[in-house]
């Protein structure tokens, strides 16, 4: 073949070793093959997924820390209450003593009484402004005191509310129960009015949800009024119906040592893992107020002490323990909880590890290999150069004389 | 028999080959960086011999003219290279400005869906923070900000492609004047037996500018070259162009017209989807891929969009009110018969945060402060295949490839086609171009031609001389 010109060669031989210089400086540099994402598309793509799920590994991680805390002020508390049980049962089999005056057994029962008090303050434990033990109802306090009897804000002499009376739809209204432990939920419904309320109440005292004498009226000064009919016996009430307004405890009313659960029973999760979600709370009513009832047994304790029987003050005293063994039960999923997240800690841990490395394999490159590529492009660089250089300037003309 | 006047003119034909020759080396070497040029041979052919009986004598040489070596083959391939090369070009550079959106960083979609997810996870270990409700406003908004940015760099390259495209054609119709002016000249050359010379040279060089620009079938004829684009509009015939149009259409896209008004540009992206020159690859670009790239990134932002506006609303606030919307997103339009391209256009574009208002994000299942079941639902579709069968971040991942994978198809196509050009280039030039080395011992050969016919010239002048002083005193 003729070879009239040997510069476009040249000039192209110096471009490609050009390039392969350039790709290798940047692999040097960056420490990545995959620049961008043309060179290596799929490579690209599973990065976006191998990041997607590395980002999913890091909130689970920041969510088991966040969590921890949390439970663990939880688990504390529960302590800290077992403890106090522990105690109020010593107290009780010493009162249950019928070697005691009435005034050794309302020195006991005012001790008791203390343990109340604080075991109350353990059940409205707070972790950076969330009551742990209120289900999934953590603003307000779960526990606060029972009064006899609550009167609607609504309704005077000169305008009186009656059983007729319509109530707004979709409203709710709850009576919490200091003594059953339980707790009536009751949603109105277009076309229901005080009457049907009243009719709900009725039908939850027969089920035992709410305790016997339980009853709403209207009362003199024409407000609904919700009452349990005995002294000893506390409630909590409220509602959301403007028809009713607020619903207050009637002044005077309170009753001594008794308190309502005013949470719900809802359990919040969190997601610890891609198909694992972590139960973050136990409701204070399974824990406190069901089965044996811890708050309720303390406080008839306490009312066995002050004005009953050595038989009644040993069977109260019975009831707590039933009640502190099954608050035994309860707490177990929360130790549960526990131990499933510090495991799930060093698991992630492990996962992330994982990933890191499969993205390194993915889009990374091995700076041993870099740096041998860099030196062989630079080489290969110099070599052309040379022989450039060598080559071009070269004509017949430099030897005709 | 001869004579020394049939010498002599013999003699000063071969003067004239030979300076002839001379001028045709000297003007070799003067262009030999010209782009385009042949470099033209001497044509010697013997004079006709003079017959005389049985005597034949010759009469010398003669210059017939300069022949131009052309490989017509080549150079059509070329051309046709070319065009390749330039659509290639064109469609990498506007990918790889598209490139960078779509590259992982802390700012892309991906990383950004992410992140929306993280905070809402992290708002269930406490659905009352006020901080971390404010948190999922912000990767929200976040979020929105790299859909926007994403589509309009995407419609940003389709305008800056629309004046390349008015550029490109204005280009056409320069080099089509310039070609067809050439036309009548050259097949006056030809009409008389020559080769069209430097006026073929330059006419070749026009059309492989114009190679550059679109793909142009050239058919040779007797009033000149019949250049047509490869779906038939006429382009020059003889010494007549036929100038392409601009104009804008109801897609808001400079459209082309052929001199009659009707639309051919479509028909200019070529057979194959990278031939077509820089406008074909151009049109290309704006009016397949982009679009869809566009199509794909809105589907997108709507399914995201919506799948999260409809958890949004099965939950309750902070306020106890039921969830609205979490994003907006632009009304999608009717299906089209046949089905549009992009079915949910704007949609990137316009996607908006709909609260600002953190106790407006619907956490709650039921109403109660504090509860978190709600936020499960959003932390679930993450997982849920709602683009098109696809989890989000798979659906994101399939663009990614896809623009990785246009983009590093257009390079490959770019290097083989530079890598051929090269190459054939190299074989053009094997035939016609002017090698130094070459043309200098053509200019010894013709030098020490010239000087031996000079020096006959002068032997027959002496002889002359003597002829004349024969019989005088002068001779003894």
């Amino acid at each position: 073949m003729r070879v009239a010109n040997l510069l476009p060669d040249i000039q192209y031989q110096m471009q490609q070793s050009q390039q392969a210089l350039a790709t290798a400086t940047e692999q040097v540099s960056t420490g990545l093959r995959v620049n961008q994402l043309s060179d290596d598309p799929a490579a690209s793509a599973n990065m976006v997924r191998s990041l997607a799920y590395s980002a999913n590994v890091d909130q689970y991680t920041s969510n088991v820390s966040s969590v921890i805390p949390q439970m663990q002020t939880a688990d504390s508390a529960i302590s800290s209450i077992v403890t106090s049980l522990n105690t109020a049962v010593t107290l009780g089999t010493e009162g249950a003593n019928g070697t005691n005056s009435t005034q050794d057994k309302q020195e006991i029962a005012t001790q008791v009484q203390s343990i109340l008090s604080n075991v109350i303050a353990q059940a409205n434990t707070s972790f950076q402004g969330v009551y742990v033990f209120g289900g999934s109802d953590s603003t307000t306090p779960p526990f606060v005191p029972a009064s006899t009897t609550y009167t609607s804000s609504q309704g005077s002499t000169a305008s009186p509310l009656a059983t007729t009376t319509a109530l707004t739809a979709g409203s709710v209204t709850t009576i919490s129960d200091a003594t059953t432990g339980k707790t009536m939920t009751y949603t109105a419904v277009a076309g229901d009015t005080v009457a049907t309320l009243q009719a709900a109440i009725a039908s939850k005292v027969s089920d035992g949800t709410l305790s016997v004498g339980t009853s709403a009226t209207i009362n003199a000064n024409g407000q609904l009024q919700v009452g349990t009919n005995s002294a000893t016996a506390g409630i909590v009430v409220s509602s959301n119906d403007a028809v009713l307004g607020t619903m207050n405890a009637a002044p005077g009313t309170e009753v001594a040592n008794a308190y309502a659960y005013v949470g719900n029973s809802s359990i919040n999760t969190v997601q610890i893992g891609d198909s694992m979600n972590a139960a973050t709370n136990v409701p204070g009513n399974q824990l406190f107020t069901s089965g044996s009832n811890v708050i309720g047994s303390l406080s008839n304790l306490i009312t066995t002490l002050q004005s009953g029987t050595t038989t009644q003050i040993g069977a109260a005293t019975e009831a707590v323990t039933s009640a502190l063994n099954y608050l035994d039960q309860q707490r177990v999923p929360l130790d549960n909880t526990m131990t499933q997240l510090n495991s799930q800690e060093s698991y992630l841990g492990q996962e992330k590890v994982t990933l890191t490395t499969q993205q390194t394999a993915l889009v990374g490159i091995n700076m041993a290999d870099a740096a041998t590529n860099l030196s062989q492009a630079q080489l290969n660089n110099s070599a052309v150069l040379a022989a450039a250089a060598k080559i071009m300037p070269q004509t017949l003309l430099d030897y005709l004389k | 028999m001869g004579s020394l006047s049939s010498s002599l003119s013999i003699a000063v034909q071969s003067l004239n080959a030979a300076s002839g020759s001379l001028q045709a080396a000297n003007n070799n070497i003067a262009n030999v960086n010209t782009p385009g040029y042949t470099r033209k041979v001497p044509i010697l052919e013997e004079m006709a011999p003079v017959n005389e009986g049985n005597f034949s004598a010759g009469r010398g040489v003669e210059l017939e003219g300069y022949q131009s070596v052309r490989d017509e083959l080549l150079q059509n391939q070329i051309q046709q290279e070319t065009q390749a090369q330039s659509g290639a070009n064109a469609q990498l550079a506007s990918l790889q400005q598209i490139q960078p959106t779509f590259t992982t960083s802390t700012q892309d979609i991906g990383t950004q869906m992410s992140a929306l997810f993280s905070s809402i996870s992290s708002l269930s270990t406490n659905p009352s923070s006020a901080t971390s409700r404010q948190a999922v406003l912000t990767a929200g908004q976040n979020l929105v900000t790299a859909f926007n940015t994403a589509s309009n760099t995407l419609t940003a390259q389709q305008a800056g492609l629309n004046t390349q495209v008015s550029q490109d054609v204005s280009q056409i119709n320069q080099l089509t004047q310039q070609i067809a002016a050439l036309n009548p000249q050259i097949a006056e050359l030809k009409a008389t037996g020559q080769d069209g010379g430097t006026l073929q040279d330059q006419q070749d060089q026009l059309v492989l500018s114009l190679s550059k620009l679109t793909s142009v079938a050239v058919t040779q004829g007797t009033d000149g070259e019949t250049l047509t684009t490869e779906n038939g509009t006429p382009l020059v015939v003889g010494s007549k162009s036929f100038s392409l149009q601009t104009t804008t259409g109801s897609d808001g896209m400079t459209h082309v017209l052929d001199q009659s008004g009707t639309d051919i540009t479509s028909s200019l992206t070529g057979t194959s989807s990278l031939t077509g020159g820089d406008l074909g690859g151009t049109i290309q670009t704006r009016d397949t891929t982009i679009p869809g790239l566009l199509s794909q990134l809105d589907t997108l932002a709507n399914k995201f969009g919506n799948a999260f506006n409809t958890v949004q609303a099965l939950g309750y606030d902070q306020n106890g009110n039921k969830g609205g919307e979490f994003f907006t997103l632009p009304a999608t339009p009717a299906p089209a018969v046949p089905p549009a391209a992009d079915p949910y256009p704007g949609a990137a574009a316009n996607i908006k945060m709909a609260i600002t208002d953190p106790t407006q994000i619907a956490a709650s299942s039921d109403g109660t402060a504090g509860d978190n079941l709600n936020l499960a639902r959003f932390s679930a579709l993450s997982a849920a295949s709602i683009v098109s069968g696809q989890t989000p971040s798979d659906a994101y991942a399939s663009l990614v490839y896809q623009v990785g994978s246009l983009t590093s198809n257009a390079n490959a196509e770019s290097t083989a086609t530079t890598s051929s050009l090269a190459q054939l280039n190299n074989q053009l030039s094997s035939v016609s171009g002017v090698s130094i080395d070459e043309e200098s011992a053509n200019l010894i050969t013709f030098q020490q031609a010239y000087e031996a016919a000079a020096r006959v010239v002068s032997t027959i002048q002496e002889l002359f001389t003597v002829t004349m002083s024969m019989g005088t005193a002068a001779a003894e």
